[in-house]
């Protein structure tokens, strides 16, 4: 388990980093968000051990990460290269020497993880050799060979085409049923939603979301009702707003009506229900409002919600993983 | 901060695999020496081959006599002249034979229409007073700034023909070529205490080791230092050392490239001396040229000193800057101070012993260099806390070269856009 507890890292008097605090489990996707400047990459550089933080402990199942676990951590970085002059297999290979396979096992792992990726003929072709895309794939296995613990994706979906967005992410179903830790930094809300089980938001240094997606989602969830009906009547009690949204009606209810006595209403006035649903905002959406509105240092409190406080104010689940 | 040596030694192996693989560095190995060796037989076979052609072409000297001195002068020039020049074993190998027919000319005005006709090569007037002022002027067509072969053969005919009929032939010979069979002695090198002839061979030999010693010692220092200052800035340009980062401590990186580069400088240095043992060998045992074992082992520590204090350097330029052309810039200034010492070698290998030799051996960024020309001068006989001072001073300069560039490779690696200040960076260094 990766635990990040109270980090702080500041540069020139600036907190990049504040009291940040969070735990990854074993086994887990788990989403790191936030606008840019945010202090995404800062911190992902402190579990990496390439920065040091100013105050505050990082944990590989209890071990600080500067010990003698580089090997087990492997991070593909946003802004990523490779050896262009050396063949595929070779600079693969390299990577997996330097996370403790023997020069052997180094090369067959990189043969069976090209293989995986689609690459196996170009193992002996140098790496300018290859398109964009094709290096973005051998990007992705320099994360993976080595087999580490804690493998961290710093958008790894861009550039990628549909096809191997698929393939990406069956590879990281793959990983996270192997028991590795997946901690996914990206812009991508959708892939965000669609792969991951927790995520943390950060805005100007500070914790401002952190928690079970779906939980997340729950709380920022519009009191609203999506229904697919036939004609409604003029007025329905307890809802105050009606609007056609992709098809569907989205029934924005008055603040104290309560969903299941608004659906009841419908049933009664004879209108016929084909589907309904709580109305839920996209994760982008909430990312939006969430950095534009600032939320994370408006609670009337001296300073920004700590991973506790935002436990207790419902946005997330701590310690109720799946 | 722990430290894996398995990491390093890996990171070693590929830095060197890599580089040695590379098409430039078999041509750096092979083509280098071949380079020189055409470079040297384009400048001064030519040369050899200018003075014999320029000997061919004076064919007559003519002569306006009016002071009556020359009358019964010899008739012709005879000499010779060196004409080729062997660049391996450093030596004339090859000598023609020359002969000026000398022709009397009645005045001058006759003597400028011969020349210019081309029926005379050059032309000699000879005023009347010319035994009270000893005043000449000759006249040619075209003069050779390289050369003065022909004034030489001029100077020698006017000799004997001064002295022709007064002094017996073998004393004018003696006149004309005092010191032709002069022979030198020098102390015997073996240290027997005796003095033995000076061999013209060794005497180049004595000349051109300390240069190749010292040229050796700054090549291998400079092509490491621009391997590795090559190596960072283009993995930090191609954003590789982020995820290299996560995997190994910039420490264990560092390591890796200093031992890997400079290995690979060193067997560009080892494939040069062999290729100068196999073709200047024979030359140098002809020559009794012995190293001592002394000036080897020196070599060694030099090297390795000067190595890491050059490498640090340059892995810290290449770690601050954002790309080749701007850590070349940076680096020019540091290359630059590791070859001064050749732009002052008459001074320190004529006077290894001289403040200026001192100097230059004990400030660091020069002293791998000058105490190498020193060590290697003919009479050299630097004294031992020399040595040792600037050893010592050396090893300080290149510790805190490792100490400073760590910690800019540290941070710098991950510094992209402007490159910064001297301020910024000593805040680094700091901070840290």
């Amino acid at each position: 388990m990766l635990e990040v507890r109270d980090v702080v890292k500041t540069y020139d008097g600036r907190a990049v980093v504040n009291r940040v605090s969070f735990e990854v489990r074993p086994g887990e996707i788990f989403a790191l968000l936030g606008p840019n400047g945010a202090g995404k990459t800062t911190l992902i550089r402190m579990i990496t051990d390439i920065l040091k933080p100013d105050s505050g402990t990082i944990t590989l199942d209890g071990r600080p990460v500067g010990g003698g676990l580089k090997h087990e951590i492997s991070y593909l970085p946003e802004e990523r290269g490779l050896y262009r002059r050396v063949p595929v297999l070779d600079a693969l290979a390299y990577y997996g020497r330097l996370r403790g396979l023997d020069a052997r096992a180094a090369r067959t792992e990189a043969g069976t993880l090209l293989e995986r990726v689609g690459l196996e003929d170009w193992g002996m072709k140098q790496v300018q050799a290859l398109s964009k895309g094709m290096q973005q794939k051998v990007q992705l296995c320099t994360a993976l060979i080595g087999s580490p613990r804690l493998m961290i994706l710093d958008e790894p979906f861009t550039g990628l085409d549909p096809l191997n967005v698929q393939l990406l992410e069956e590879v990281l179903r793959e990983r996270r049923a192997a028991g590795v830790t997946v901690l996914l930094s990206t812009h991508q809300m959708n892939k965000v939603e669609e792969q991951c089980d927790r995520a943390l938001m950060l805005n100007r240094g500070h914790m401002v979301l952190y928690g079970e997606v779906r939980d997340l989602k729950r709380r920022y969830a519009d009191h609203a009702l999506m229904v697919r009906a036939g004609r409604l009547p003029a007025r329905v009690p307890g809802v105050r707003m009606v609007e056609s949204v992709n098809g569907e009606l989205k029934l924005t209810l008055e603040p104290d009506a309560k969903p299941r006595d608004v659906l009841r209403s419908l049933v009664e006035q004879g209108v016929e229900l084909e589907s309904f649903s709580h109305s839920v905002m996209p994760l982008e959406d909430i990312f939006i409002k969430v950095v534009r509105e600032g939320l994370g240092l408006d609670h009337g409190q001296s300073g920004p919600p700590t991973a506790d406080g935002l436990v207790e104010q419902g946005a997330g689940a701590k310690g109720t993983g799946r | 901060m722990s430290f894996s040596w398995r990491k390093a030694r890996t990171i070693a192996e590929r830095e060197y695999l890599t580089t040695v693989r590379r098409k430039a560095f078999l041509f750096t190995v092979v083509g280098t020496p071949v380079l020189y060796a055409i470079l040297m037989t384009l400048m001064i076979r030519p040369q050899m081959g200018d003075r014999a052609r320029q000997m061919r072409d004076f064919r007559v000297l003519g002569v306006v006599d009016s002071s009556g001195v020359f009358a019964e002068a010899e008739k012709e020039i005879v000499g010779t002249v060196a004409s080729d020049f062997s660049v391996l074993a450093a030596q004339v190998s090859k000598r023609d034979s020359f002969r000026v027919a000398v022709r009397a000319l009645p005045d001058q005005t006759e003597g400028e229409r011969a020349l210019r006709a081309g029926e005379v090569s050059q032309l000699l007037v000879v005023p009347a007073g010319y035994l009270e002022t000893g005043r000449l002027r000759r006249y040619a067509i075209s003069t050779n700034i390289f050369s003065s072969q022909d004034e030489r053969a001029v100077t020698g005919w006017v000799v004997r023909s001064l002295l022709r009929g007064r002094v017996d032939p073998q004393r004018v010979e003696r006149v004309a070529r005092p010191a032709r069979g002069m022979e030198l002695f020098t102390p015997d090198p073996r240290g027997a205490g005796g003095f033995e002839p000076h061999d013209e061979r060794r005497e180049m030999v004595d000349f051109l080791l300390p240069f190749a010693f010292g040229m050796l010692m700054g090549l291998c220092i400079v092509i490491g230092g621009q391997y590795l200052l090559q190596g960072v800035a283009e993995e930090k340009e191609s954003r590789i050392l982020e995820s290299m980062l996560c995997t190994v401590n910039a420490s264990e990186l560092l390591a890796g490239k200093l031992f890997g580069l400079g290995a690979a400088g060193l067997t560009i240095v080892g494939a040069w001396i062999a290729m100068g043992a196999l073709f200047g060998g024979p030359v140098l045992a002809l020559a009794q040229v012995h190293v001592q074992s002394r000036i080897l082992a020196l070599a060694v520590v030099f090297f390795l000193l000067g190595y890491l204090f050059y490498g640090s350097i340059m892995t810290g330029i290449g770690a601050i800057t954002n790309n080749m052309r701007e850590a070349q810039q940076f680096a020019f200034l540091f290359t630059f101070m590791n070859f001064i010492p050749f732009y002052l070698m008459t001074s320190i290998v004529g006077r290894p012993d001289s403040g200026v030799a001192l100097g230059l051996s004990l400030f660091p960024p020069m002293a791998p260099v000058a105490m190498m020309l020193r060590l290697s001068a003919p009479s050299s006989a630097v004294p031992a806390w020399q040595i040792a001072l600037s050893i010592g001073l050396l090893a300080g300069a290149a510790w805190l070269a490792l100490f400073v560039s760590a910690r800019l490779f540290r941070i710098g690696l991950l510094m992209y856009g402007k490159t910064p200040t001297l301020p910024e960076i000593l805040r680094w260094v700091r901070q840290s």
